[in-house]
């Protein structure tokens, strides 16, 4: 099919170039004799000059067509190859010479002023065919207007047309320096959208514009070195016509002839070939994990900026495959995208370079080859952005617990134990006022009340401090800890710190309750004499190891004071470890991560 | 020896309690306080030489009013005064300029007239 293409539009490439070049050979054989016999005398690589970057443009184009009949950019080179050539003085000459008038003249040399808009459409749209980006078609469609506009006022102002042109001439002045002005605005605005284009484009679109700027570079450069030349030489000499530097400049559009390759070397370097999609398909045969299909597809497509974006039915969004939420790009971006699957019920999603747009029957095949493991993948992707949806739930439910209980310790101290405070403090004034009236036997019956509520006091703080430490919220983890450790009937060392920033509330508490209870633990069922508390922080993590030389046995899967600990841990990202020989005594670690 | 006392607490039977307990002891108290923004301007009109200060206060932490009143030309002593333990406090007891801390159930005339005499 490719093949039969190729061959028809070889065909169509040789008859048009045959015609054109039939008479151009015409055109060129009557000025060479003019030029010979003619009294001003036009050289023979004019000539040259005027058909070579037009033809070689038209036989690109017609190259380019045929090889991708969807894509403009065989179009567009056939566009510039024709302004060039109608553009040309032969062209004019030609037609002036057969009797056309001043008006066709004019109209013909607006039309061939639309060649280097042509061109930036082209360098614009190249390799994809299509102006992606929204600054381009808007400047790119004012082009088309202004500049034909900036060739046509000049014309009209100095023609002959109008009667006595020397009344129009203040206006023609003016117009010919805004036709100036227009052609600067025009190059320079054109230069930085093709830089601009450049540098915002992805190796896949750098690849196939390379080509471009080896074809182009040696013409920039010969102009600058040759203008360079002839500014020296404006110095140094006096330069006349018919000097060999100017004949240069007046050649040096021939190195035009050369960029048409360019164009067509970097559209057969964006496309992408069969074999590629084999490759894929052969390392889909060996097993390919999830996370390798991304870097298989892209390497497939040419395209290292190439994303997957699996869809999640449930949340409805597309997401990564760390089931990370992603947008996917809008239409008028630098990316494209090749939703995979029912429209109703899409698969996945490929973010790509633009200037794959046109390869997309190709994009299809490479999908097509790893619907299979996107699929798996999408299913990968789904649990674990429900695992993440579930970690995220739990994380607030012990965030709320723990805020509920801050809540219920707070009530208890400034509701309860602050009465009881006030009656205690009333009954040791009832005892004081007993002892001055010599009345010790109530004093006593006071004082057995006294000690009785103190106990309750003292009760309830156990039970609030239980509930959540005050010193936690008000001092911190490490002063927490050691008011654990201070209250502790066996000696606990305290080793090492957590840093002078202080971990989040949530982790705090984590660790706080881990501490209090592998401490509690000890006391209840080691047997141990002593026990030590090691604090450490890294730059992602802070880690506590409780340890005691106690009997040892404790087993993470027996009772559920130290599951609920793992539980809480595991609720802030972190992880706890038990390791307890018989004898040996036992260490429980705890690690969570912070900043 | 400090003469003239202002109690900050919210609630008004610790107040009253408190007030009997600083007569006791031969204390004028000169004014009584609920927040710690009343403290602050009770302090500057009143002008008192002790404040006995709860650190639970509605609107401020009672720690930060105590260095607030330590920041003022010619301050007062600060008896702090809680509900909770020291050691519920930390080192944040040492920082804020008071003169000493009572636990709310340790308070008595015995209590507070060792504290001023130390």
């Amino acid at each position: 099919m490719v093949q039969r293409r190729a061959i028809q539009g070889g065909a169509v490439a040789l008859v048009t170039l045959a015609s054109i070049a039939e008479v151009n050979v015409t055109l060129y054989s009557d000025h060479i004799t003019w030029q010979l016999t003619g009294p001003a005398g036009w050289p023979w690589y004019l000539a040259l000059v005027d058909i070579l970057p037009g033809s070689a443009f038209i036989l690109a184009g017609l190259v380019a067509w045929s090889l991708r009949p969807r894509n403009r950019v065989g179009l567009l080179m056939i566009g510039v190859g024709a302004g060039l050539l109608i553009g040309s003085h032969a062209f004019e000459w030609r037609l002036a010479a057969v009797g056309f008038g001043p008006v066709v003249l004019d109209v013909v040399g607006i039309v061939g002023s639309l060649w280097p808009v042509v061109l930036l459409h082209l360098l614009l749209a190249f390799p994809g065919g299509l102006l992606v980006s929204r600054l381009d078609r808007v400047l790119v469609r004012l082009f088309y207007v202004v500049v034909p506009l900036a060739a046509l006022l000049p014309l009209v102002f100095g023609s002959p047309g109008l009667g006595d042109v020397s009344q129009y001439l203040p206006v023609f002045d003016v117009v010919a320096r805004a036709a100036g002005f227009t052609y600067l605005a025009f190059l320079a605005i054109g230069s930085g959208l093709v830089i601009r284009r450049w540098f915002l484009g992805g190796r896949a679109r750098r690849r196939s514009m390379s080509p471009l700027l080896w074809a182009m570079g040696p013409y920039a450069v010969f102009l600058l070195l040759l203008y360079a030349a002839l500014v020296l030489r404006a110095l140094i000499w006096h330069v006349s016509s018919g000097d060999f530097w100017l004949v240069l400049l007046d050649v040096s559009p021939l190195f035009l002839a050369g960029v048409p390759a360019g164009f067509l070397i970097g559209l057969l370097r964006s496309g992408l070939d069969m074999s590629s999609v084999g490759d894929l398909v052969v390392k889909l045969s060996g097993g390919l994990a999830p996370e390798q299909l991304q870097p298989a597809l892209a390497h497939a497509l040419h395209d290292p900026s190439l994303e997957v974006a699996y869809w999640l039915p449930a949340q409805e969004w597309f997401a990564d495959l760390e089931g990370r939420r992603i947008e996917l790009p809008t239409p008028d971006s630098e990316k494209a995208v090749s939703v995979l699957g029912d429209p109703a019920g899409p698969v996945a999603a490929l973010v790509y370079d633009s200037s794959l747009v046109h390869e997309g029957q190709l994009v299809d095949t490479a999908a097509a080859a790893v619907r299979m493991a996107l699929e798996n993948a999408r299913l990968q992707v789904q649990l674990r952005a429900q695992l993440d949806e579930v970690r995220q739930s739990r994380a607030r439910l012990v965030e709320a617990a723990d805020s509920e209980r801050q809540r219920v310790e707070r009530d208890l101290h400034d509701g309860a134990q602050q009465q009881l405070v006030t009656l205690l403090l009333s009954l040791q004034a009832t005892k004081t006022e007993a002892m001055r009236h010599s009345d010790p036997e109530t004093a006593r019956l006071v004082d057995a009340n006294i000690a009785e509520l103190k106990k309750a006091l003292d009760e309830l703080r156990e039970l609030a401090r239980g509930i959540h430490p005050t010193i936690l919220t008000q001092a911190g983890l490490v002063p927490a800890i050691r008011s654990l450790t201070e209250r502790c009937p066996i000696p606990v060392e305290v080793k090492g710190d957590l840093g002078d920033a202080r971990l989040a509330p949530p982790l705090e508490t984590a660790l706080y309750f881990v501490v209090a209870e592998a401490i509690t633990n000890a006391v209840k069922h080691s047997k141990g004499r002593r026990m030590c508390v090691s604090l450490g922080r890294g730059a992602s993590l802070a880690a506590i190891d409780i340890s005691d030389d106690g009997v040892g046995g404790a087993d993470l899967s027996l009772g559920s004071g130290l599951r609920g600990l793992t539980d809480r841990v595991a609720a802030v990202g972190g992880r706890l470890e038990v390791k307890s020989g018989q004898p040996g005594g036992t260490t429980i670690h705890a690690e969570v991560p912070c900043e | 020896m400090p003469e003239r006392v202002l109690i900050v607490d919210d609630h008004a039977g610790f107040r009253g309690v408190a007030r009997r307990l600083l007569q006791e002891i031969g204390r004028q108290v000169v004014g009584e306080a609920g927040t710690g923004a009343e403290a602050l301007r009770e302090t500057r009109r009143l002008k008192p030489d002790l404040v006995l200060l709860d650190i639970q206060l509605p609107d401020v932490d009672g720690l930060a009013v105590a260095a607030s009143l330590n920041a003022e030309p010619d301050p007062p002593a600060v008896v702090l005064v809680s509900s909770r333990d020291a050691g519920d406090y930390g080192p944040r007891l040492l920082g804020c300029g008071a003169l000493g801390f009572i636990a709310k159930a340790d308070l008595s005339a015995e209590s507070l007239m060792a504290l001023l005499e130390a």
